[in-house]
């Protein structure tokens, strides 16, 4: 009885070991696999402006924003509204990531940011030095939208650079307006 | 001859036309503008500070946000430059205009205790000093003479530098090669000429009330 009692045991123990060992294994695949699949993709600034003519007939909105910066963040669900409200009339979204490229603490919280945000349009991160990635846009603060009309002319640039005219969502929308009319 | 007489009347006409135009990275203000005035202003000392009290040689304003991951970052940067200049005619004056409670001065004063500000901070509620000096980024620094003109503004140095969450600092472009504000104060303190007198200060973007 005690022998057969010890020989259980074993058994079970073996059994135990295995499970976890199957379960460790399988979550390290899915942690690796998730790590793949990243939201937003990085771009430098010249394949960028290509990327953006690519748009074209369309309407595009580009939200220039970081992990750092309190007031982007808070702003991000507007840009969700609106590209719900507008995807379906030759409006585009992009979000256009400026975290520092090596700060990569950020660039993992970013993607977690807008996985949570169920942000459905398209997300980059500008491959730059962070102090250049804002010279070539030509960026003095963020959060900064940029929109372009259906030629991919720039033609509104909604930004906090001067305080006596700050941006609102109703002013994008505004925007928005005004080029759907052409 | 004609050309020389066309030159001359373009020399005569530019000589007296008005040059009214904001900075490269700041939309109010431009090199040469004179500091604006301002009243009473709570700082972390107890004290309301005046432009009228300021009597130093030379001012150095620096907006900041006590929650800025890039102010935290420079914090002892600042801390350092305020030191250095301690024993010469030289006034260093935070403030803060955003309305987020942690901005608000008794967040000014836990901050500044921490870090280990002793100049005067002031909050400026209604945020008129920011609006007139077209501060819209922390950190962002505007230094002015003894005659209170505007002298350089934009950034501490060439790297900025940013605190991360576990209380590490990084700065953008590794240690610092250029310090902008202190070769404008040491420069002005001896009479000599400086570059650059504005660059881009790289920061949290100020909340301004419309």
């Amino acid at each position: 009885m005690g022998a057969a009692s010890s020989m259980y045991s074993n058994i079970l123990l073996k059994y135990c070991l295995l499970l976890s060992i199957t379960i460790f294994c399988c979550s390290v695949q899915a942690s690796n696999s998730n790590s793949e699949e990243t939201i937003i993709t990085p771009i430098k600034h010249d394949a960028w402006l290509k990327h953006l003519a690519s748009y074209k007939p369309n309407i595009v909105v580009v939200d220039m924003w970081a992990m750092w910066c309190s007031s982007c963040l808070e702003r991000f669900p507007e840009m969700v509204s609106l590209h719900n409200k507008y995807k379906d009339h030759g409006v585009k979204f992009i979000s256009m990531n400026l975290d520092d490229r090596n700060d990569k603490e950020s660039l993992l919280a970013a993607e977690n940011f807008i996985s949570a945000m169920n942000a459905t349009f398209d997300h980059f991160h500008m491959d730059e030095n962070l102090l250049d990635a804002f010279k070539k846009i030509n960026l003095i603060s963020i959060p900064a939208v940029l929109i372009y009309n259906q030629e991919g002319e720039e033609k509104y640039r909604l930004s906090g650079d001067n305080p006596n005219n700050q941006f609102t969502e109703h002013d994008i929308e505004l925007a928005i307006k005004e080029l759907l009319k052409n | 001859m004609k050309h020389t007489i066309l030159i001359l009347i373009t020399v005569f006409h530019l000589s007296f036309t008005p040059f009214s135009f904001s900075g490269q990275f700041n939309s109010i203000v431009s090199i040469g503008d004179s500091m604006p005035e301002f009243d009473q202003l709570p700082s972390i000392s107890g004290k309301s500070v005046s432009s009228t009290d300021l009597d130093k040689d030379i001012v150095v304003f620096v907006s900041l946000a006590n929650h800025c991951p890039w102010v935290r970052g420079m914090d002892k940067d600042l801390v350092a430059l305020s030191q250095q200049f301690e024993s010469n005619s030289v006034q260093i004056i935070g403030f803060s205009v955003n309305h987020r409670e942690d901005d608000r001065l008794p967040a000014m004063i836990e901050h500044a205790s921490k870090v280990g500000y002793t100049f005067e901070y002031v909050y400026d509620e209604s945020q008129q000093l920011g609006r007139e000096l077209g501060a819209t980024r922390t950190p962002e620094y505007f230094v002015f003479d003894k005659d209170r003109k505007l002298i350089y503004m934009g950034a501490l140095y060439d790297s900025p530098a940013k605190m991360n969450k576990d209380g590490s600092i990084k700065h953008i472009n590794g240690d610092p090669k250029e310090f902008y504000v202190n070769n404008a104060i040491q420069s002005t303190l001896a009479n000599n000429e400086f570059n650059p007198k504005e660059t881009r200060a790289h920061g949290c973007g100020v909340k301004y009330v419309q």
